[in-house]
């Protein structure tokens, strides 16, 4: 019972679904299983530490120049992206060719960066989720909320791209109002 | 100047980044619900991206795919601050409504990943020219969505109050942008194929007469 | 594939000739008004579906025709008195942006009648559970004087349910209309069930999800009343036949249709329990189109790999035999 509400509220909270962030790297990620899988690993890996790094920005970014956080958020995202393409390059070179186009689409996107904000928005809202582990447990939902919403995508996938869709609604547009009900039933809930 | 007219109304009509590259989507879906706030988002788009584009084909084109990646985002987070501040004189109301999604057009794949793709292969007038068109591209779409989602989900058209008795009050939510987002992709491929069908019609009909 | 076709068009008729005998009690309980609701809707479910199919450039066939049944199905989820104009709307979104935008009946997503009323409830939830008592006969433009909750939104709330057995069967309680019938909705389903026209899978399993978790967990303190109520208020029944179990939408094996159905009772159960949400089971119902999509999948998968086995067997079927009468 518990575990159902609990996936109830992931739901209500995903990012996609109720925000819309990272809905074009969701489409790229959905479009494979492979594709699903590294999308979803290397998103899951730079929103749940780019939330712990975040974390040390909130507390040394003071609130009067809080305009500077994109650019510390953007920093630290680019240091992220660096340091992953050479782990994966040193340690893991034989999928390298094949991964680095994943970390490329993680690295700057919504997903990612809409991430950082959003804890950093309901941190203040909530002095519960300020602490660190607030910020790191929230990090890796988003990346799992990024998961379920391209699994629910993927499920779809085929229909959404077959030949019976209508030429102008096959593909993107069909993806973004089957989304769109989906959403709309997650809405509901709340 | 043909080339150039193909520019100038490719990215509003030919391939808008919204409606066919599906770039930028989120404020759209999420904020496009008044014309207030595509207003504001309009200014922020068009400033940042604009600013940012340009200054950033300054980078010397010899540097690392990822170097470039990160210097084009560091460039448009510094742009960002002053079009903020400049912003919160002039949008008080939307900044605060917009929130999170103002910072984030900072890092819209327009500036990351198409000046890589797009823009730089391009000469530099060129360049401004494709570069405004898809600027136009999104303001244009913004407006429409903030417009008709203003009409139908509040029943006003810049907060004046319209008579319409029957308000969808869905469609101010994001599920209703994402619905919304859907419909119009699909009426604007719906449009664009019969405006290409027509071309190639007209083409072929002077092939034959010129035969 | 003939056979196929003609499949199709008696579902239809067997699905519609159900609904049409829910929407006379509906006539009984709430006079003409509720008539010309299943009328306007019906009406503008044919209406956009003719007209998106033409946009489509196909042509429209008595398989088409399930736009009329999803567009009654909608009606009678809705109360009586709910706006037409708000009516109107729901059946063509139904129709063209729940149905047609993905391919129509040949490339069902959602079940068009369950995306549309989640679309009402999210943007006119007031007047979607709002609704006057039985045998309050409104005219057709009248507006009613009073409007009351649905025993099932006192149930959830109060765990009381002020209701006769007798008048549960007969659906003598407030409620949408369609939804309350219980004896009807019983017959129906039987009926449904045996002639095929509902996924047997899907429906059994629904109830005895939904039942399983209200004798595990009761919303009572009587084991026995709380399975009553939790099968015949929240739409439960209604939605278990007509929605779940649409032969379009849920897995085409009863093996798959039961857990798909099973899933859906165990949610929307607790959903009902835990956050007293009002016909949680028809929101469920949406948000697990991917757990039905992925079981079509996985049976798709299935089907391949069984004829590619069937194949592989018959070739090497063949081959054997070859050489046998090669060896005599």
């Amino acid at each position: 019972m518990f575990l159902i509400n609990d996936l109830i509220a992931l739901l209500a909270a995903n990012l996609i679904l109720s925000q819309a962030l990272g809905t074009s790297t969701l489409f790229i990620a959905a479009g494979s299983r492979k594709n699903l899988v590294a999308t979803a690993g290397v998103i899951t890996l730079f929103t749940t530490i780019g939330s712990a790094a975040s974390f040390f920005i909130d507390l040394a970014v003071p609130s009067s120049v809080s305009d500077l956080r994109l650019l510390f958020y953007t920093l630290v995202i680019a240091f992220l992206y660096v340091a992953l393409l050479i782990i994966v390059y040193k340690f893991g070179s034989r999928w390298f060719e094949d991964m680095r186009k994943y970390i490329h689409v993680s690295a700057f996107n919504c997903a990612v960066m809409g991430t950082l904000f959003t804890i950093n928005k309901r941190a203040d809202a909530d002095s519960a989720l300020s602490g660190f582990g607030g910020y790191v447990s929230a990090g890796f939902e988003a990346g799992i909320g990024f998961v379920i919403a391209a699994i629910i995508l993927t499920a779809a996938y085929r229909k959404l791209n077959s030949r019976k869709v209508p030429a102008a609604f096959r593909g993107f547009p069909a993806m973004l109002v089957y989304l769109g009900i989906i959403s709309m039933a997650v809405y509901s809930l709340k | 100047m043909n080339n150039r007219k193909k520019l100038l109304f490719g990215g509003v009509l030919g391939d808008n980044i919204v409606l066919s590259g599906l770039m930028v989507i989120s404020p759209v879906i999420i904020c496009g619900d008044t014309l207030k706030n595509a207003e504001a988002l309009i200014y922020a788009f068009s400033a940042i991206t604009f600013l940012s584009v340009l200054i950033s084909s300054f980078v010397p084109r010899k540097l690392p795919y990822t170097a470039k990646i990160i210097i084009y985002a560091v460039i448009s987070s510094l742009v960002y601050i002053p079009v903020r501040l400049a912003a919160s004189e002039f949008y008080p109301e939307s900044i605060e409504r917009i929130g999170i999604y103002y910072p984030l057009l900072a890092v819209n794949s327009l500036i990351v990943f198409q000046t890589e793709a797009k823009f730089y292969r391009m000469k530099k007038a060129d360049m401004i020219i494709s570069l405004l068109s898809c600027i136009l591209g999104f303001d244009l779409v913004m407006l429409i969505t903030g417009f008709l989602r203003e009409l139908f989900a509040y029943g006003t058209i810049n907060s004046k109050i319209v008579d319409i008795n029957t308000v969808i009050n869905g469609l101010a939510q994001p599920f209703g942008g994402f619905i919304f987002l859907g419909l119009m992709c699909g009426v604007y491929r719906y449009i664009r194929g019969m405006v290409s069908k027509n071309n190639n019609e007209v083409r072929s009909g002077t092939d034959v007469s010129d035969k | 594939m003939l056979k196929s076709v003609r499949k199709e068009r008696l579902v239809w008729l067997d699905i519609m000739i159900t609904l049409v005998t829910l929407e006379l009690m509906s006539y009984f309980y709430y006079g003409i008004r509720s008539l010309v609701l299943a009328g306007i809707c019906i009406a503008f479910g044919f209406a956009a579906d003719l007209l998106s199919l033409r946009l489509m450039g196909r042509k429209f066939t008595a398989d088409d025709l399930t736009c009329t049944s999803d567009a009654l199905m909608l009606s009678l989820m809705f109360p009586a008195v709910i706006d037409f104009k708000i009516a109107g709307i729901a059946v063509v979104f139904a129709t063209v942006v729940a149905k047609n935008l993905f391919g129509g009946r040949r490339n069902m997503i959602f079940q068009p009648a369950a995306a549309a009323y989640v679309f009402v409830l999210t943007s006119w939830g007031r007047q979607l559970l709002q609704f006057t008592e039985p045998h309050v006969k409104t005219g057709v433009f009248e507006k009613p004087d009073v409007l009351v909750n649905s025993a099932s939104h006192s149930f959830n709330m109060t765990g009381v349910f002020k209701h006769t057995d007798f008048e549960i069967l007969l659906g003598n309680f407030s409620g949408a209309p369609g939804t309350v019938s219980i004896l009807l909705l019983s017959v129906a389903a039987v009926v449904l069930m045996f002639r095929k026209s509902i996924s047997a899978g899907a429906f059994l399993g629904t109830i005895f999800g939904t039942g399983f978790f209200a004798l595990l967990t009761p919303m009572v303190s009587q084991r026995g009343a709380s399975l009553k109520y939790s099968l015949v208020t929240n739409m439960v029944l209604f939605a278990a036949i007509y929605i779940v179990s649409d032969l379009r939408i849920a897995p085409k094996r009863n093996y798959y249709a039961f857990f798909y159905g099973l899933f859906i009772g165990v949610f929307s159960y607790v959903l009902v329990l835990t956050g007293a949400k009002e016909n949680a089971i028809v929101i469920v119902s949406v948000l697990f189109t991917p757990v039905a999509l992925g079981f079509k999948n996985l049976e798709k998968k299935i089907d391949t790999a069984a004829n590619e086995y069937e194949n592989t067997a018959a070739s090497t079927g063949n081959k054997t035999g070859e050489g046998e009468i090669s060896v005599e």
